[in-house]
This record gives C-alpha cells, structure tokens and sequence, in this order.
C-alpha cells in the first residue's frame, strides 16, 4: 500500500508545482511589465521562425515558414478537414477521460470501502501506473481493430491510473472527525460518499484529472498515427507520409492550441469547482 | 518469514491474472491467436532471447532513451536552475516554457522524422524535447524556493556565483527537479514506444510492430510485457535512488 | 570617527522596496562606531531595520546612501571575515553537521588534514561531539543552531554578526546557548553585533546596547549595560533589573509609536 500512496504523493507534488505555476501565472496578470516580455518573447519566436525559414540556410521541407504554416492552416479549415479532424481526436481523447474519470474515481472508491476490492486491485494498479501502457497499444489493435473504440480504449487504459490513485489517496487524507460529525449525524454509508468523502476529496481527484488530461491526448494522436485514419493524428502522419511540411508543422500548431486550450480549460474548472477550498491548505 | 508471506498475500493478485490469464487460453474461451497462454509467450521470449532479437532492439532503444533523457536533464535542468537564478532569462525564457508545456508532446514525433529520419537521431532528439519541459519547470521550482539565508551563509563563507549554483541552488531545487524527472522517464518510456511502433526500423517498438504484422503475436506479447516490466522496473529503482539522494530529508 | 574603531557605520539610509507597493525608508540616517572585540546588541521593535542594519553590514545588500567602514574599508561584498548566524540557522540541510562545519573551511582552502581537525575541535566545543554525522532535520533547534554557530567560528572571522539567533528556541535552550555564547565570546574575543528584540537578552549578553526606533529605523540612544561580571546570577541583581527597566520602557514607546503611526 505504501507504494500506491507513495506514488500519490508524487502526483500531488507534481500538483502542487502545477499549481503554483498557474498561481505565478494569475500574479503575473496583473504585471505589465512581464507580460510584455513574455508577449515579445513568443513574438519574437515567430519572427525568429520567419525569418529563419525565409533565410535559406534551411530548405522550406526542414522548416516551412510560419506565414506558409498559417495559410495551410487557414486552407485547412475552410476547405479541408481540419473540424473532422479536430471533432474526432477530440471525441476519442474526452470520451475516453471522461470514462477513465468515471471508471477512475468509482474503483478508487470501492478501493477505499472494500478491503477485499483494495486486496485485488492494490498491486495491479501499482504495477500498472509506471508502466509504459502505450506498449500494448499492437494487443489491442489486435483485440478491437482498428476503430474508435480501440483507440478509446487505449486512452482509457492510459488515463485511469492517475485518476484511481489521486481518488484513492484523497479520500484517505480526508479528516476523520468529518467523517465522526457525518456519521453522528446519521448519514448513510451512500450519503456519507456522495456527500462527505467525495467532496472532501475532490481537491486531489482534480490533480489526478488534470494528470490524467493530457496523457489522454498524447494517447488519443499516438493512436491515431499509429493506425492512420481521420483525426488529428493521422492527419499529421498522412502529412509526413507525403513529405508535406507545411500539413506537419500545421498539425503541430492545431494540436499545440488544442493541449493549451484544454489545460487552460481544466484549470478553470478546478477554480471553480473549488471556490470553497483555500488551495494553499494542504490536501 | 512472516514478511515473506504479507508479500506474497499482497501480490497474490498478480499471480491470480497470470492463471487466468493461461486458463482463459488454454480453455479456448478467446481465441488463442488473440490471446496465447501466458506459457507459450515465456517460451516465445526465451526465442528471442536466444536468437539476440530482444537484446539488440533493446539495446537500440535503451541507447535513445537514455542519451535523449541525459540531454534532456543536463540542459533542462542548467536553463531552469538560470531562469530561477536570472530574472531577464525568467521573462524571456518562461513564456516560451509555458507555451510548449501543455503540447501533447507525441505531436513532436512526425516533425523529428521529418528532421532527422527514420534512425537514432530523430528518437534522441523526440525523447529531448519531449522531456526537456518537466525537467525545466522542477528545476525552476526548486531552485525559486532556494533560501537566501543559505545562499548568503554560502557566500559569507566565500563561495562564487558558480560554487553557489552547484552548492545551495542544486541542492535545493533537488526534490523538485527529481520529481521532474520522474515524469521525463515516464514519459521517454511512452514517446520511445510509440515513434518506433510508428516509424522505425530497430528497437523494442519496432519488434512488437514487426512480430505483430508477421502474425508471431506469442513473441509480440513477450516483448510488451519485456518493455511494460522495464518501465516498473525502471521507475522503481528511480524512486529508490531518490530516496537515497534525499535522504537527509525528515 | 576615531582610530579605534573596527566598524564605523556613517549617516547610512535604506530603502525598502516591495515588489508591489509604495518604498518604505526602512533604515534614515544611522551612524554607529563600533570597536574592536566589543558585543554590541541593536535592540528594537520588530520592523525597525535592525536586520537590515545588520545585513549591509554583511555586505549582504546594497549601501544607497552613506557607508560602512570595515577596518577602515569600504564594504562591497560579503566576506569570510564576517561571519553570520541567522534566526531559522540556515543550515545546509543536505550535509551532515561534519559537512556543514566543513564547508566554510573548503571555501577558505584549507588542506583537508587541517579542515578534519579544525572542523572536529569546533564540533566539540558547541557540545554536539557523537553527532557529527547527523542531519540538520535529526537534530532539535537548539543543536542546529550550535551547528551554525561552529560554522561561522569555523572560519574564524573577526566580526561576528547575529540575528536573533536565538529567536526560534525554547525559553530553556534558550538561556542556555546565552550563557554558551558568553562563554566562548570571553574565551576568544570577537566583535559581535546581536540583532534581538528580546531586552532582557541583549542587557545580559552585550556591552552596549544601540536602542532602534521603528519606521524610519534610527538609532534612538546607545546604552553602556557593562557588569563587573556575567554569570547568570546578575539576572536578579538590582543594577541589571534597572537596566531592563530603563530599555524596556524605551522599546515599548517605540513599539507603541509604531502602532500608531500604521494606525493612522
């Protein structure tokens, strides 16, 4: 057991730092100063990316420039297949996290009611979190083909472990004279879950899901290049396959804003979600 | 003795899904083909073992993990300790950082190709800059949170700017950085797989690839777990050199 | 001022700057002379600058306005010739209480044999013999800081500046290290600036005492508090009573002046 609550801590450590860098960022909001260097600094990434490729120590197939990049990216999404695309890799990656999500905290919490449950899945989950799970992405290809729902599946393989342990630690760093009042107060065992644990725990399964979110993404384009296909992934491979550079660095750029909007966007709910928490407590 | 049985009851599970597992086979409630009995994987191992298969893709795929992970942590870990240290560095610098960090970073894969080529370098590179960003941003919480009384004991006592880095900055920044690059090795493990299950001709990704399209899926099974228990394997003698590395922690 | 003094601290101002906010004046116009082997306390509220104070003498942070003289040189930087305890120690916490007593002896170049014997010898005089290979985070608080304290004498500075050292102990442990830093003081003299706002503390342990003003930081009087001799029986005697009382009363108008002003 030491090992998966070891390994929890970890993840909260790894939380811990991403939320202080979101908090340095909200800090920085507000500093001019730094946002206008950081403004000119990726500014200047683009101009340095211009010019460089513009200047011809590099052919336009190691480095197309970026204005090249962006018009193909405009040509994408108004006569080409970038919204198929972009919907399906997004519709794998989500459907998969959100079932690892469900599957994740549920387990978790049959892991912390039943001893029998935690016996069982305790080292298997241990095990399997360091593992390199993308490994057996060829067994299930062979098991469920070549469609979605292999590639769903992959995702989800990928996806549930953080989520099992953050649930799993979180519920039992929860402080027990909440469960004392709880119960004093007559709550049943499914009310004590639904209305005491889980909630008690949320801030640590939000670390576990924001873990989890962007393995789901590196899952989700992995799988589709490796099988090829619509969605993002495959996009980028059928780019490459062809020596399309421009279609490769597009496909970099589309997935860049994606991973960035998505993060962006699981922080935001995690501020919401936890307006009542002082993050800076210890979870 | 009464620990030797607490581990086995613990790990009783695992051994549970392994007779299952060649139960399920050996019944002919799947079909074998998609699912060999764990017994004949063993002997497809011991096959590849023998004819050298598994040891010189292995060998391949070590050498580009950990040459790509070593670039990543020497340079990753210098620029975050500097932009910790160096406030021009830490505004130009950091935004860049931020921008890279939430890329899912097995997008990088077709562009190394598109560098590098099918061979050693395109996987170096892939596993460097995939692994490159945990590595800065644990430097740079680390080395932030380094105490100035430390650093001023240090200088008082007639330590450079240079001897500080290496005497109060790494040190400091140490549980961060190693927590950093524990998410690298997780990471280079995932980024190495998949570009040479995608495109490559050697190495452990490339074998499973080639044994499943041959249509050999006992061999195939034998090298995902070869490379599943590497990547346990790996991570635990990790956490144990962590251990011993913070050991004067409390 | 004259040639006797060891430091001399000349019309010095200091500016406080948050990173957000109005600049604070933390420290105006502080002129001090401080001689050879003499244990100066700088006593005040706290938020009067006595740390600040304390720090430019270290060299630890830019003189704006005025100067600090160390035998008759400017200060630019830190140096081994004056070394200095902090409140929380300070310690490095990944080396051993060998290491950390090593450490100081290492920057200085001293061959190894020399560092071992050195660094054991002042190992043993704080009293922490059998514990030389303990870490910082094993120890309790009153050892750290006998740790850091055998890492400054270590390397033998001329100047030894403290601040409040031993703010972060126990009442117990704390009398004690008082008496043990007296002791070492008379063994081998050094001059000592002990930054404290503890006014019992600085009358026993120092000879005179440099009362501070809060917000701006000024020297507000410097008071002889020298006693024929400093075992810990003076505490009761009358003149060392008196003596606290007079300082005390100085402190708590400062203390009660400094609510006001952030008061109003």
């Amino acid at each position: 057991m030491a090992g998966l609550e070891g390994q929890a801590t970890d993840q909260a450590t790894l939380a811990e730092a991403e939320a202080r860098i979101s908090h340095d960022a909200l800090r920085r909001f507000d500093d001019i100063f730094r946002r206008g260097a950081g403004a000119f600094s990726i500014l200047a990434l683009l101009v340095a990316w211009e010019v460089f490729a513009r200047s011809g120590k590099v052919t336009p197939f190691m480095l197309p420039p970026f204005s090249v990049v962006a018009e193909r990216i405009y040509t994408d999404a108004f006569h080409g297949d970038l919204w198929i695309n972009l919907g399906l890799t997004l519709y794998r990656a989500l459907t998969g996290f959100f079932i690892a999500a469900i599957g994740g905290v549920t387990l978790g919490a049959l892991m912390s009611r039943s001893r029998l449950v935690r016996w069982f899945f305790d080292p298997l989950i241990s095990v399997g979190f360091p593992m390199p799970k993308i490994a057996f992405l060829p067994i299930i290809i062979l098991w469920l083909g070549l469609y979605d729902i292999s590639k769903i599946s992959m995702v989800v393989f990928d996806a549930i472990f953080p989520v099992v342990t953050a649930t799993l630690a979180g519920i039992a760093g929860v402080d027990k004279a909440l469960i004392w009042s709880g119960r004093n107060m007559g709550a049943g065992e499914r009310q004590m879950m639904w209305q005491i644990i889980l909630p008690a725990a949320l801030p640590q399964i939000l670390t576990g899901l924001q873990v989890a979110l962007p393995i789901a993404l590196i899952v989700a384009i992995i799988a589709e290049m490796a099988m090829g296909g619509y969605g993002l992934g495959g996009a980028m491979m059928t780019a490459s396959r062809y020596a399309n550079s421009p279609g490769v660095f597009a496909g970099i750029v589309e997935i860049a804003v994606v991973g960035y909007i998505l993060i962006k966007a699981m922080a935001f709910i995690r501020r919401r979600l936890l307006v009542w928490h002082t993050e800076t407590a210890p979870s | 003795m009464e620990n030797v049985a607490k581990t086995a009851v613990r790990y009783l599970p695992i051994v549970i899904v392994m007779v299952a597992w060649e139960a399920i086979a050996r019944l002919n409630l799947v079909d074998t083909l998609a699912l060999p009995p764990l017994s004949k994987v063993a002997a497809a191992w011991f096959d590849l073992m023998r004819d050298g298969e598994l040891v010189s893709n292995g060998a391949s795929s070590l050498y580009r993990g950990s040459a790509g992970l070593l670039l990543a942590v020497l340079i990753g870990g210098t620029l975050g300790m500097i932009m910790a240290r160096c406030r021009i560095f830490d505004m130009l610098i950091n935004p860049l950082v931020e921008l890279f960090y939430p890329l899912p970073k097995s997008a990088l894969i077709p562009v190394t190709v598109l560098w590098l080529g099918f061979g050693d370098g395109s996987k170096i590179l892939l596993i460097f800059l995939g692994c490159m960003i945990p590595v800065t941003i644990g430097a740079y919480n680390g080395a932030r949170g380094s105490d100035h009384a430390l650093l001023w004991s240090a200088r008082s006592m007639g330590a450079g700017s240079f001897r500080m880095m290496w005497d109060v900055v790494l040190p400091s920044a140490l549980p961060e950085l190693l927590n950093g690059i524990r998410t690298a090795l997780a990471l280079a493990f995932i980024l190495l797989v998949s570009s040479e299950l995608i495109v490559s001709q050697r190495g452990f990704g490339y074998l499973i690839g080639y044994l499943g399209s041959t249509g050999s899926y006992e061999g195939m099974y034998a090298v995902v777990l070869t490379v599943a228990l590497l990547g346990f394997a790996v991570d635990r003698i990790y956490q144990l050199l962590m251990q011993w590395l913070l050991r004067w922690r409390d | 001022m004259d040639g006797q003094a060891q430091i001399v601290v000349e019309r010095v101002n200091h500016t406080y700057r948050p990173p957000r906010g109005r600049p604070v004046l933390a420290l105006s116009d502080i002129s001090l002379d401080i001689r050879p082997r003499e244990f100066l306390a700088l006593l005040g509220p706290s938020g009067c600058g006595k740390s600040t104070l304390l720090y430019l003498v270290g060299g630890f942070l830019p003189i704006e306005a005025g100067r600090i003289l160390v035998e008759g040189k400017p200060v630019a930087a830190p140096g081994p010739d004056r070394g200095i305890v902090f409140q929380h120690f300070a310690l490095f916490p990944w080396k051993t209480v060998r290491g950390n007593v090593l450490y100081g002896l290492e920057r200085q170049g001293l061959p190894r044999p020399e560092r071992e014997k050195r660094a054991q010898a002042f190992i043993d005089m704080v009293g922490l013999h059998g514990f030389e290979d303990s870490y910082p985070s094993q120890l309790s608080g009153g050892m750290r800081q006998r740790t850091a304290i055998a890492r400054t004498l270590a390397i033998d500075p001329s100047i030894l500046l403290m601040d409040e050292p031993f703010g972060a102990l126990d009442a117990q442990t704390r009398s004690l290290m008082q008496t043990e830093l007296l002791k070492i003081w008379q063994r081998s003299p050094k001059t000592v600036i002990f930054v404290t706002h503890d006014v019992q503390e600085a009358v026993y342990l120092a000879e005179r005492v440099a009362v501070m003003s809060a917000r701006p930081g000024r020297v507000k009087a410097i008071v002889e508090t020298k006693f024929p001799n400093r075992d810990p029986s003076i505490l009761r005697s009358k003149e060392f009573v008196e003596k606290v009382d007079q300082l005390w009363n100085m402190v708590r108008d400062e203390a009660i002046k400094a609510q006001e002003a952030t008061g109003s």
